[in-house]
């Protein structure tokens, strides 16, 4: 968990963005490795959790064609801008439930599997803002 | 305009494979969906704590703690709305 002494601090925003691609690896970039596995293991489980209960279809980018406006259309699908947070993988769940067309419910369990992605998304926020606040301290 | 494109190229090379319907399907839990806010809490508890903790030895049992604390909260704020509920509707 240590900072080896002999190493270059990273740039911050490497970490940010290591923390966005990963969760938890711009922990691990600075060398907090037991605070990256928790963590990053803990969002993924918490956005998986989110798939399993409320199926791929509660991962729902909102659909960026047509005359309303980009912040129109965002708000239209809000809990996307916390799920994709949580990084590619986000993209990737958002894409696959647009491709095999995955079914919608408005039942609660499809809201509690969104709920389950954003608020992994949040955590993974709060993550990347942490990991990036310590390697700026190592830098200076 | 840029990830609209990308999306509607990724569209056009759809997996050939189905994902298991355990993934595409909501998970039958209606009857039990009070239950998921146990690991909701707990992975908040978890992550919030390692976040907050500078050494790694304190979090398991400050996640414990604070983990104890919301759902007790949880369940005193669902008694508080469940009695006003009560009051309201008659």
């Amino acid at each position: 968990m240590g900072i080896s002494a002999n190493r270059s601090p990273l740039p911050p925003p490497l970490v940010a963005l290591a923390g966005w691609i990963f969760p938890g690896a711009g922990y691990w970039l600075i060398g907090q490795r037991t605070r990256a596995l928790t963590v990053g293991i803990t969002i993924l489980i918490l956005f998986f959790l989110g798939i399993l209960i409320g199926g791929v279809g509660s991962v729902d980018a909102p659909s960026l064609g047509g005359p309303d406006s980009l912040f129109a259309k965002v708000l239209q699908k809000p809990w996307f801008i916390g799920q994709v947070l949580a990084g590619p993988i986000s993209l990737i769940a958002a894409w696959i439930a647009a491709v095999i067309e995955a079914p919608l419910s408005h039942a609660r369990v499809m809201e509690i599997g969104t709920l389950y992605s954003a608020v992994a998304g949040m955590l993974n926020l709060m993550a990347i803002i942490d990991s990036a606040s310590r390697a700026s301290r190592e830098a200076e | 305009m840029i990830f609209a494109h990308a999306m509607s190229l990724l569209a056009q090379t759809a997996p050939t494979n189905e994902l298991p319907p355990l993934l595409v399907r909501p998970l039958p839990v209606w009857d039990y969906w009070y239950l998921l806010l146990i690991p909701l809490c707990l992975g908040v508890s978890i992550v919030y704590k390692s976040i907050k903790c500078q050494t790694m030895d304190r979090v398991p049992r400050e996640a414990t703690l604070i983990f104890m604390w919301i759902l007790v909260g949880m369940i005193a704020a669902a008694g508080v709305l469940a009695a006003l509920v009560g009051i309201v509707g008659r």
